[in-house]
């Protein structure tokens, strides 16, 4: 018989029931454990408050309803009716309306508020923590992808989950002691069909986690392929093979098109059902109101027959009935999401190596102390085992090679002396004192590495050489490096941008550029990952001689490298073995 | 807008039954909700009549029930098609236009694919696809299904109850609702995309941050790269704040226009009533639609705020114009013989000078000749200008006897390979990496190119070729990435191998024996290196010096 259709009448705060919404999760992995968002006390007061808005715009529903109901009665039994009832009903309707629309408006200020300022929060800590990990975990565009992707997913958990759990608790118990003094039968209907759509849910809700569980790791796995991909083109295209990769990502594309249309299936039946379930709610109420009205059905109404005022009062009340149950429904999705990023927070969290020693800020120089680098006993934790690094004692004017097999833990033992890996035992002092928290950032402030993979940001020649903008002899510094040339030949010269990969000079050219930026920045130790790797001979040559210039001058020179050349020319070599820790590691 | 249309054309033509058919749905959906209240406020007000008139029992409670139940179910179907159709028909469109993007990428130059930033690309056919699924979804399809709905309920209120109620109905939300809809457009256009710009930007910064890391510490640069990021995101958080304010302020005003709506339909409804138009059971009609019509036009809200971000998706996507594939002569090649050079001019990449002039030089099948010279006299320019990745010569190159610039382009890449200074890996398994060459790959070939490199002891242990490497290669050293690049030049057989320093990062003894199984595995092809290392020219059977075709002019 009559139904309502479950639909929404009037209007209400939450937004659409919309699929993509949950389409547009992405990449937030679930586990196991359930974790908790925590927020700060101003937030979680702004949450409380809006929650209770909402609840009193709820209240004011039923007197939308009444004046309606009130209205159309009227007009059904003309004799009742005093002059400008339906005015007085159109009054109150409106009232009542644009008081409901105000307190929606307030709420969602509220909410928005609190959510931005969470998601802010969570960002900040989560860039000052992992800023200072050197992790091979993560790759850059995860971390990208987290902080821009998936923390603003905790938002509408926060501005829709939790406000929907707020209405879910208050407004359907009250409507039911609105409705119960007119008609117990309509109550006990939806009493009874009120609670079978969270059964419902929850039944298609776990189907949903899965299949959307899916379909996150799928975005996960065409993403990193596909930027793979555009990176490795130039070769590709070389290889022929440019037709063949693509066909991966179409594949890896249309798989991900099958997992998001299979779980936009589960939420589109989900939905469908709920409309189904709340429409068959509305539908019976409607069969008792209209036979009751008739004078079929005489029970149900505490002995007087139903009015028809009861009768359109409850039939504008039912849906609502239903309405807070179905924006939890819809907003559940949220909750998942919301607590999928946070477990992924958390696992990561767990997995967190040491952070690098310091504060990796920018401070004077240590100065006045001489440099002086002294390792005994020292073992390092390198991909999750520890090794066991060389004994090194080396001051200003002095120049070692580290070397040693690939693997023994040449660059460990820099990374370890540089402050990025903190020794496990033993003992680091450098320039007089122990290298721990206090002293790392100025002693970086006066040393420089150079590391063995390039990575030549997005700026300008001038300002790679210079990061801090501090000036000084910028060709000096070229000349001694042996990189006059390279400047001389690029486009722009020193105003000419290098790209990702230093494209635009060779792995040569890049090396002795890093060369040139230790010198302009006067360090005092200079670390070098094998630094004569590509260069060929006259140029190694070259570096060499820079590089026992700089000796000369009363730098403190270490160098990880197997170059006879570089061997030859420098004052000592230590040997690095590879060996394990836990092999009783000898002096 | 013109960005957006094309985006909008290309979404919608993917499958246009398809998106008809749900834009069908999508007005059933709306007509039937608004139906389904109109229908049953009747039908309870007009029991309630009959119930006191007590002429109950002649009332025809079937004809309007069976009406109701159908529109119920009807709209729960009809919505659950709709979303379907369209989704399925957005998703295919948007999955076609990645393939589509990618595709584009590829017949860029391979100079200008050097200079490619990884990130911005990805952006490009992830981020800023994903942002048009909306323009089909939430914006073109409740358009239009929302204008149809008004229209429709304008002529059925106005046949049912009377000119006056619909009139009130349809100026309400025809003026009023679609006036906030396009104020929510305009406004939010620019916020909108400052905000997506901002999330890029942010993103782009992000990764910058976390791929230079080390650097970033080593410079005590830390504290001051996340104050830029968090300024970074200041900006992007203030538009946010500007696009909820605008979002939150519609919503405020769509409310108010319902409940204005509903009034002012019960007034006039209550007015015709009093003066005989209709009876109440009519009258309540209007205010039911009246309230039912709300629906259409919230979920454009959202669709509105978006559009500024859609735009800005949409003219990086489109609004760079398309690269037409080079025209090449079809020839027949002959697929033998070797690499012949006459008379070469090599000039910086910027053209700014001649690095080398008069060059003679012919490889023959079979034979390895090594380009000596200092760093950065021209030997990878060189190398490029035979592969046909640099532009920057003049004078003749012959592959197999034809002539480099008549060679298609596969072709030509069939015949001949090139191993750059910086060759790249992809993430996934080494045999994903090998196949790469030879799409045929066989487990023995496979073995065979990973043996001439001294790489199949590395790989056997950890994994074999099952063994993952993680993004661009990694979880290899660079010494293990140099031989497995060079064990993929070997699976192509080519006719002719142009290496640019093939064993950068090898010590002496294992350069020598990888080159020593490279020339093995390939036996009748000409190879030509560019090399600085005692290993590799010793390797060679003849040397080119590059200083002796320096022009006269001081280098």
């Amino acid at each position: 018989m009559v139904t309502g259709g479950g639909q929404r009448i009037g209007p209400h705060p939450t937004g659409p029931d919309d699929g993509t919404e949950m389409a547009r999760r992405k990449d937030t992995q679930d586990r196991p454990s359930k974790p908790r968002l925590e927020l700060e006390p101003s937030e979680a007061r702004k949450t409380r408050l809006a929650g209770r808005l909402w609840v009193l715009a709820g209240f004011l529903w039923p007197v939308q309803a009444g004046a309606v109901a009130w209205a159309i009665s009227g007009w059904a039994e003309p004799e009742s009716v005093f002059a400008g009832q339906t005015a007085l009903c159109v009054l109150i309707f409106i009232v009542a309306g644009a008081l409901r629309a105000l307190l929606d408006h307030r709420a969602a200020r509220l909410v928005y508020v609190a959510a931005d300022s969470a998601v802010h929060r969570m960002r900040a800590g989560f860039l000052n923590r992992e800023g200072r990990r050197l992790r091979d975990d993560v790759s850059s565009a995860e971390m990208a992808a987290l902080l821009t992707q998936k923390l603003p997913l905790l938002a509408p958990y926060i501005t829709r989950f939790r406000p929907a759990m707020a209405r879910v608790r208050v407004l359907p118990l009250l409507f039911l002691v609105i409705i119960a003094p007119m008609s117990w039968i309509a109550a006990i209907v939806l009493l009874v069909a009120g609670p079978l759509i969270p059964i419902f849910m929850a039944l298609i809700g776990m189907a949903a986690k899965e299949a959307s569980e899916k379909q996150m790791a799928e975005i996960g796995d065409m993403n990193r392929l596909l930027i793979d991909r555009i990176t490795a083109l130039p070769d590709l295209r070389l290889l022929n093979a440019e037709a063949r990769s693509r066909a991966d990502f179409e594949a890896a594309a249309e798989n991900l098109r099958g997992r998001t249309m299979a779980v936009l299936r589960i939420a589109f039946l989900s939905s469908t059902v709920l409309e189904l379930f709340s429409a068959i709610g509305v539908a019976l109420v409607a069969v008792y109101v209209g036979f009751s009205l008739l004078g079929e059905i005489t029970i149900g109404a505490w002995g007087t027959p139903l009015s028809l005022y009861e009768g359109v009062f409850i039939l504008l009340m039912a849906p609502e009935f239903f309405q807070p149950l179905r924006d939890m429904a819809a907003a559940w999705h949220d909750k998942v999401a919301g607590e999928a990023v946070l477990a992924e927070i958390e696992a990561m969290e767990a997995a967190a190596p040491e952070p690098v020693l310091g504060q990796a800020a920018l401070v004077a120089a240590s100065g006045g102390a001489s440099a002086t680098v002294f390792m005994s006993g020292v073992t390092a934790r390198r991909g999750g085992r520890l090794i066991r690094l060389p004994d090194i004692d080396t001051g200003p004017g002095q120049g070692i090679v580290l070397r040693g097999p690939s693997g023994a833990g040449k660059s460990t033992t820099l990374d370890v002396i540089a402050g990025l890996v903190r020794a496990e035992t033993g003992e680091v002092r450098v320039a007089g004192v122990p290298l721990d928290e206090d002293s790392a950032d100025g002693w970086r402030a006066q040393m420089a590495l150079v590391p063995q993979s390039v990575h030549m940001p997005d700026v300008t020649l001038r300002q790679f050489l210079d990061p801090h903008g501090r000036g000084g002899d910028i060709d000096g510094a070229l000349e001694r490096a042996h990189a006059r040339q390279i400047v001389n030949a690029l486009p722009d010269g020193l105003d000419t941008r290098l790209g990702e990969s230093g494209a635009g000079v060779s792995g040569g050219e890049a090396r002795r550029l890093m060369l040139a930026r230790a010198f302009l920045r006067g360090a005092d130790v200079i670390l070098a990952d094998e630094p004569t790797a590509d260069l060929d001979a006259r140029t190694a040559g070259l570096i060499i001689d820079a590089l026992k210039g700089a000796v000369a001058a009363g730098t403190c020179v270490i160098v990880a490298s197997h170059d006879p050349r570089l061997i030859e020319a420098l004052d000592a070599v230590i040997d690095v073995d590879p060996q394990p820790a836990a092999g009783e590691g000898a002096v | 807008m013109t960005a957006l249309w094309r985006a909008f054309r290309l979404i919608w033509s993917s499958s246009p039954w398809a998106m008809w058919r749900g834009a069908g749905a999508a007005v059933l959906v709306l007509a039937m909700g608004a139906g389904l209240l109109g229908l049953s406020g009747w039908f309870i007000t007009a029991t309630g009549l009959a119930g006191i008139a007590g002429i109950g029992i002649a009332f025809d409670v079937f004809r309007p029930s069976a009406g109701v139940r159908m529109l119920a179910l009807g709209r729960a179907g009809a919505r659950y098609a709709e979303r379907l159709l369209t989704h399925d028909a957005t998703l295919r469109a948007l999955s076609k236009l990645r393939v589509a993007l990618l595709k584009r990428l590829e017949l860029w130059p391979i100079e200008r694919l050097r200079h490619l930033r990884g990130a911005a690309a990805l952006t490009r056919i992830t981020a800023d696809v994903d942002a048009l699924d909306g323009l089909a979804l939430r914006v073109a399809l409740p358009i239009l299904a929302g204008g149809i709905t008004h229209l429709g309920a304008f002529a059925m209120l106005w046949w049912l109850t009377s000119l006056p109620v619909a009139a009130v109905i349809a100026l309400g939300y025809g003026i009023g609702g679609w006036l906030v809809i396009l104020r929510v457009g305009f406004a939010g256009f620019g916020p909108s995309a400052r905000a997506e710009g901002h999330t890029q930007n942010l993103r782009r910064d992000v990764i910058g941050l976390f791929r230079g890391q080390r650097a970033v510490i080593l410079q005590g640069r830390l504290p001051a790269r996340i104050t830029a990021l968090t300024e970074e995101e200041t900006a992007l958080r203030e538009a946010e704040a500007a696009l909820d304010r605008i979002d939150r302020r519609a919503g405020l005003w769509m409310n108010l226009i319902v409940t204005f709506v509903a009034g002012a339909a019960m007034l006039v409804a209550g007015w015709q009533f009093q003066t005989g138009v209709f009876d109440a059971a009519l009258a309540a009609i209007g205010i039911f639609v009246a309230l039912a019509l709300g629906e259409t036009l919230m979920p454009l809200r959202r669709g509105m705020a978006e559009l500024g971000r859609m735009h800005g998706a949409a003219q990086r996507i489109f609004g760079e114009e398309e690269q037409a594939p080079a025209q090449e002569t079809r020839i027949a090649p002959r697929p033998v013989g070797g690499l012949e050079i006459s008379d070469l001019q090599l000039m910086r990449p910027d053209g700014s000078r001649v690095l080398v002039e008069g060059l003679d030089l012919a490889v023959v099948p079979g034979e390895m000749v090594a380009l000596r010279g200092a760093s950065g006299i021209g030997k990878s320019t060189l190398l490029d200008a035979v592969a046909r990745t640099g532009s920057h010569w003049r004078g003749q190159i012959t592959l197999a006897g034809t002539e480099l610039a008549n060679w298609p382009e596969q072709e030509m890449r069939r015949v001949m390979t090139m191993v750059p200074q910086r060759a790249a890996l992809v993430g996934g398994t080494v045999r994903e990496n090998l196949a790469l060459a030879d799409p045929d790959l066989t487990d023995e070939a496979a073995w065979a190119a990973l043996e001439a490199v001294h790489l199949a002891e590395v790989v056997r242990p950890r994994g074999g070729l099952e063994m993952v490497l993680s993004e661009g290669g990694g979880g290899l050293s660079g010494g293990e990435a140099r031989r497995l690049v060079l064990a993929r030049a070997i699976l192509r057989k080519p006719a002719i191998l142009l290496l640019d320093e093939p064993t950068e990062g090898l010590d002496d003894a294992l350069a020598v024996n990888v080159l020593n199984g490279l020339r093995r595995a390939l036996p009748t092809s000409a190879i030509l290196a560019a090399s600085h290392r005692q290993a590799e020219l010793d390797a060679a059977d003849r040397l080119v010096d590059l200083e002796k075709y320096i022009p006269d002019i001081t280098y």
